[in-house]
């Protein structure tokens, strides 16, 4: 602190392949969380370049940033973020609300997530009439509803038991199966072993990146 | 992100708060009930004293006498009549301004027909009488100049006069008893419903001479008369008629022009100036009232709109995350706060139109509602809604989305 300067990533060369599942390991303030924001379009490098895509995402000012977020990445997160007054409906109906959807398509759209993720019978139940394991299931619902390129979950399995954190993680890797790209940050090896690639932080620098012999 | 979209979240989340929604508007339907009492209050106002215009006619003084003190005595009020024929006929003489003068003689009596009996003011005055009280004839005809020179047994009655002794009946042709005098109805008033002080309809009129011989012939003995109703050729003329009026009067009557005299003048521009000023007054009063309220209620608003955004920092956050602008952040608080007032607004309506329905049941105040001050109230509370939730809804559309996701 004082005048020196933290750096949160430190001279960070990565790419992502189309496709791929990446699992994101380190400590807190690794660098992890701050390379998360990153991918996920929520931040900006404050130097150097990110491109997702077509996009080189340095420039984009924050509507661009939104709209990307919108149409190409779906966030899964380890509280869930459900909005509580919304029914697992209406919470997976959101991003489609401000990419524009008309309502029958939105709906549409909605229940097939929904059902994707077996939860066709919980459509109008509120998240605090949901379990953990079908709270995080509306999440990715929600994360998917707009057919993205990339999911981003950051300790998805962090607030469930480990029976619920399979079947989301089994979720989780159907999803890479259809060809959507999926980061995952944790710190746990048994759900880092579901990546094909592993990325391990410490103090804002890679410190091992390899392919997940194991998967 | 359509607007039917924005106010189905936005209705979401006041109604999960619904107690500090209504308290919130608390303030605005305040004002806004102020607001529409206020206008009603005023364009009542202006109404009544059109009406009373309508009804007295505006160009009109009144001359009555008045107990004279100047001997050390006072007489009492209405004890001695002192307006006299011979100071009509004086008054009509010297100023050229005046264009009819109707006297008349008075009296509270019994008035018995068709078997029921009621008792009603019997005016004795001649035609002008009608003219200048903006008198209109519902059915027969007013006094032939026959019937007025020989004191003819003939009588105009009011509309609730003909109710209580006649009922629906045409009162025309029938026999009516003023003190046990018969008298023949020969025209019957259209209503000029009633004031707050008197029922204008309950009158009897009789020619001026019938009633002196027959009626009041010892009230008012020889040429007395009670009272007469100067009628002046236009507005402009009003206050000046009404000073000469006074001399000439002080001339015939010998007092000293600043000793008391024994008439007073009245005209009804001042009693409606006087009704119109306490009105403004009550407006005024309430103006600030409402002007306050709005202000304070705008406040509140913005208050419990900033306490909003950072309850709902990591809601924000996560709307940002999936894929909202900051466009619709801000339009969501927005219109979060354009809902409260406009609840507030509505609740102050409908809280206006009881207090409008109160006041004017209870205390029979004219008030009249205008739909202008609805449109007003609307007007008024949305932009308060906007300009008062515009910072809240700024702020949170400025969070950074990470920061508030992190949030808790």
């Amino acid at each position: 602190m004082g005048d020196n300067k933290l750096l949160a990533l430190d001279n960070i060369d990565l790419s992502i392949s189309e496709g791929d599942f990446v699992s994101i390991m380190g400590s807190s303030g690794s660098g992890k969380s701050t390379l998360m924001n990153i991918i996920g379009c929520l931040d900006v490098p404050s130097s150097g370049e990110y491109h997702f895509r077509d996009n080189n995402v340095s420039t984009l000012n924050s509507n661009k940033l939104a709209e990307l977020r919108n149409k190409d990445i779906g966030f899964v997160f380890q509280n869930f973020n459900l909005l509580p007054r919304l029914n697992a409906q209406e919470n997976v109906v959101l991003p489609l609300l401000y990419s524009g959807k008309n309502l029958k398509e939105r709906n549409k759209l909605a229940i097939e997530a929904l059902e994707s993720v077996g939860l066709k019978d919980r459509v109008h139940h509120r998240p605090n009439q949901l379990s953990g394991g079908q709270q995080q299931r509306v999440s990715i619902a929600r994360a998917i509803a707009g057919s993205p390129k990339l999911i981003l979950a950051d300790e998805p399995t962090g607030a469930l038991d480990s029976k619920t954190g399979l079947e989301i993680m089994k979720i989780l890797n159907d999803l890479n199966a259809q060809g959507i790209t999926i980061v995952l940050v944790t710190h746990e090896d048994d759900i880092a072993n579901y990546g094909s690639r592993i990325i391990k932080m410490k103090d804002g620098k890679i410190l091992e990146d390899k392919k997940n012999v194991n998967n | 992100m359509s607007i039917t979209d924005l106010i189905y979240l936005s209705q979401k989340s006041l109604r999960s708060n619904i107690l500090r929604s209504i308290l919130t508007s608390l303030g605005i339907i305040i004002g806004v009930s102020s607001v529409i009492t206020m206008i009603s209050i005023g364009t009542g106002a202006r109404i009544e004293v059109e009406q009373q215009i309508e009804r007295f006619g505006s160009n009109n003084l009144i001359v009555r006498s008045q107990s004279s003190s100047n001997r050390g005595v006072s007489m009492g009020a209405n004890s001695v009549n002192t307006l006299t024929l011979k100071d009509m006929e004086a008054l009509k003489e010297e100023l050229p301004a005046i264009k009819a003068i109707a006297p008349n003689v008075a009296l509270s009596t019994q008035i018995v027909a068709n078997g029921n009996n009621w008792l009603a003011t019997v005016t004795g005055t001649t035609n002008d009488y009608f003219d200048l009280g903006n008198w209109k004839f519902e059915n027969g005809r007013s006094f032939e100049e026959e019937e007025l020179s020989s004191g003819a047994r003939v009588a105009i009655i009011g509309k609730t006069v003909q109710k209580n002794l006649f009922d629906t009946d045409s009162p025309i042709d029938e026999v009516i008893r003023i003190n046990k005098v018969p008298f023949t109805v020969i025209g019957l008033l259209d209503e000029k419903g009633g004031t707050a002080w008197a029922d204008l309809d309950d009158t009897v009129i009789v020619p001026l001479k019938t009633a002196k011989q027959r009626l009041v012939a010892k009230k008012f003995p020889g040429d007395q008369i009670r009272s007469m109703t100067i009628n002046v050729r236009s507005s402009d003329l009003l206050f000046k008629t009404e000073k000469d009026v006074d001399t000439v009067m002080r001339k015939l009557h010998k007092i000293s022009a600043n000793g008391n005299p024994d008439f007073v003048i009245r005209n009804y521009a001042q009693f409606l100036n006087a009704r119109q000023e306490s009105s403004r007054v009550m407006s005024i009063l309430l103006a600030t009232v409402a002007g306050i309220s709005l202000i304070v209620g705008g406040i509140g608003i913005m208050n419990i709109m900033l306490v909003t955004v950072t309850e709902r920092t990591k809601e924000i956050g996560v709307c940002m995350s999936v894929g909202a602008k900051k466009r619709d952040i801000l339009l969501q608080f927005l219109i979060e706060s354009l809902m409260i007032s406009l609840i507030g607004g509505l609740i102050g309506i409908a809280l206006g139109l009881g207090v409008i329905f109160g006041v004017s049941e209870y205390f029979k105040w004219k008030m009249s509602l205008d739909y202008m001050s609805i449109v007003l109230s609307f007007v008024f509370s949305s932009s308060i809604g906007i300009i008062f939730g515009f910072y809240p809804a700024r702020k949170a559309a400025n969070l950074n989305p990470i920061d508030a996701l992190r949030y808790e």
